[in-house]
């Protein structure tokens, strides 16, 4: 297991399970530094859509990200594994999924402006995310 | 979102003026969409976002570009709303007080300017996040630590420009700011401090002006935008040990603070010490579903059940110590003896060293992390948070007092009570989370009524809060009533002389500019 998905399995059994109480809850992870803003016109296509991921998703979606967390007991719901919380790890995004939820938001997640992402670097992300559909 | 314009702005007006704003920042950065106004809109409004949008955003990516859009907002007769990353959540976000005002978004605005290591400062522009600048400092490997607030998701000046709060010895964040430089109402350009001497090599070091000192009345202020700023850092230190007590019953409270304060006033500990009571830890293992399935708060019989199934106290005080090694054994057998008389059973310690990792979500290390707004996931739906913030004096005395007060008002709303109190010298400021769901239209208007009768109550007994969500920003100011709102009368008189148009931030914090007074009763919650 790596240790990412060990890390999310251990999130699973604290943050998911209530009514279970944990004896030893497992170490909390130490802080995931988030990919530079590639350089370049943020308006400009084209730029890396991991790194533009990482830096612009990041505070909530990258290992113990709250938005990661979330998404371990909404995963953990709908009979997926709790490393797919990671959106990284997801095999069935689509770039138009991704586009709309950002502009639109879920749940706790606010919508993003496009000083926040813009419609260049959205695309980037998107298509990323959405690798291989 | 709907178009709502500014107050008596025409829509071929506000096109015209949109126009220009796009001549100085390129058409890009001019966000006039549906879809941009929804983004600019308040995530977590007690009841309609609707009440507070915003017409447009624009986003300058320098000083000479913030200096343009205000020349041409005072030509235009265009209010701004200055945010420096617009994450304010829980306060309104990036929504504006007054309807139709144009948010300008300093996001873009991100350069770190300079971090120095020997003197422990860095000079940041508005739109830096505490991540960004937590980032810049690993990345060199530079023995500074920050000092971050529960939604680090946000800017680092931002943050202090409004009176946020952190956990570290550096936590009162607007205490930590040194030396400006703001653009003012008519587009001039002021450095404070030493900086109005040009060149001056003490600027963000000195933090006293040469005559009036004006930084401070640039937060929470509508008098002029920052557009950079110096800010003060914790050195790293050597060592740091934590020390977790679990404070059995709610009034033990009140030894705590007297056991705590006096300690954080003389130095021993210098950190600012968090006491969230257990809902705190609660919103972290599930939805409140998971643990009550009514509708209303949960009964004092259950509470007891889970605080004995989940191994915690009513309240938490997890407290570090930081710096050598010695000192920091030294200071810990004093905290130890000192919750002693009180506390039979030891706390839990966690030691860390220079060089181990820190973790995730310590926000008492400076490690920034947007996890403390999974609370907002407690309530289910699309969950929201707002936070009724009275500061008190740090004694026993004035915190039960609050917390007696605000428990049996929140408690006839039947409502889930989550207060902290964060010592933070002097004072304590007393948090008090109210989530709701923002589809269930009772629950909002219960807890207008609840906000309302907090802000009343606390008031009449005395206290008053550092810091509102823009639906109440007129309703505090007006608790603020010495001597005929003679600080209320005082602020219009400054606003209306160097911001004769009223173009920026008007009805920030209450304070009206005479060219919109008449929309002082709009948007009130």
């Amino acid at each position: 297991m790596t240790p990412i998905a060990r890390w999310a399995l251990g999130a699973a059994l604290t943050l998911a399970q209530a009514g279970m109480v944990l004896a030893d809850p497992p170490p909390l992870p130490p802080y995931q530094m988030r990919a530079p803003a590639p350089p370049g016109d943020r308006l400009a296509p084209g730029r890396d859509g991991k790194a533009l991921f990482e830096n612009h998703c990041g505070y909530c979606h990258l290992t113990f990200g709250m938005g990661t967390n979330l998404l371990v007991k909404q995963r953990l719901a709908v009979g997926a594994s709790p490393a797919s919380a990671l959106l990284a790890n997801r095999d069935d995004l689509t770039a138009g999924y991704v586009r709309a939820i950002v502009r639109m938001g879920k749940g706790a997640m606010p919508p993003q402006t496009r000083v926040d992402v813009t419609d260049a670097e959205l695309a980037s992300i998107a298509t990323w995310l959405g690798r291989g559909k | 979102m709907k178009l709502v314009l500014p107050p008596r702005l025409g829509p071929r007006a506000f096109d015209t003026a949109l126009s220009a704003f796009a001549g100085v920042v390129g058409k890009d950065w001019v966000l006039s969409s549906d879809a941009d106004r929804d983004a600019y809109a308040d995530i977590y409004a007690p009841g309609p976002a609707e009440q507070w949008p915003a017409s447009a955003a624009v986003a300058p990516a320098s000083v000479k570009e913030v200096q343009a859009i205000v020349r041409l907002a005072n030509e235009h007769k265009v209010p701004l709303w200055p945010v420096s990353r617009g994450k304010n959540l829980g306060y309104g976000t990036a929504a504006p007080r007054m309807a139709g005002s144009v948010v300008l978004d300093l996001g873009r605005m991100n350069r770190i300017i300079d971090i120095d290591p020997k003197l422990a400062y860095c000079v940041l522009e508005p739109g830096v996040s505490f991540f960004d600048l937590h980032e810049a400092i690993a990345r060199e490997n530079l023995p500074l630590w920050l000092s971050v607030p529960g939604n680090a998701w946000g800017s680092v000046l931002g943050n202090a420009f409004e009176h946020g709060i952190g956990y570290t010895p550096y936590g009162l964040h607007a205490r930590n700011l040194c030396g400006f430089e703001v653009v003012l109402p008519d587009g001039d350009l002021v450095r404070t401090g030493m900086g109005a001497m040009t060149g001056n090599h003490a600027w963000h070091l000195h933090p006293l002006s040469y005559g009036p000192t004006f930084d401070l009345a640039f937060t929470q202020s509508s008098l002029g935008v920052v557009t950079r700023a110096g800010l003060w850092l914790q050195p790293a230190p050597a060592a740091s040990l934590e020390l977790v007590f679990d404070i059995p019953h709610e009034d033990d409270i009140g030894w705590v603070i007297d056991t705590i304060a006096p300690l954080k006033i003389s130095g021993t500990i210098d950190q600012n010490v968090f006491i969230p009571s257990w809902l705190g830890k609660m919103v972290l293992k599930g939805q409140r579903r998971d643990f009550w399935d009514k509708p209303g708060a949960i009964p004092d019989w259950r509470v007891k059940e889970l605080l004995a199934q989940y191994k915690l106290g009513y309240w938490q005080v997890a407290l570090r110590l930081y710096g050598e090694d010695s000192v920091i054994r030294a200071k810990a057998d004093i905290v130890r003896a000192a919750m002693a008389r009180n506390l039979a059973a030891p706390p839990a310690e966690h030691w860390w060293h220079s060089g181990d990792e820190r973790n995730a979500i310590d926000t008492t290390m400076g490690v920034p992390s947007a996890v403390p707004l999974q609370m907002s996931d407690w309530v289910g739906g699309r969950g929201a948070h707002m936070g009724f913030s009275p500061v008190v004096p740090a004694t026993s005395e004035h915190v039960m007092g609050q917390l007696k007060r605000s428990r049996a008002i929140i408690a006839a709303h039947d409502v889930d009570f989550y207060a902290s109190f964060t010592i933070g010298g002097r004072f304590a400021t007393n948090i008090n989370m109210l989530m709701f769901d923002r589809d269930q239209p009772e629950q909002i208007a219960n807890m207008k009524s609840l906000f309302n009768a907090l802000i009343g109550e606390t008031a009449k007994a005395g206290y008053g809060e550092y810091r509102t969500h823009l639906g109440w920003m007129d309703t505090v100011m007006d608790t603020y009533d010495f001597n005929g709102h003679a600080l209320r009368r005082l602020n219009e008189r400054i606003k209306d002389a160097l911001d004769p148009n009223g173009v920026l931030s008007p009805g920030k914090q209450g304070v009206w500019p005479a060219a919109w007074r008449d929309q002082a009763k709009e948007g009130r919650a």
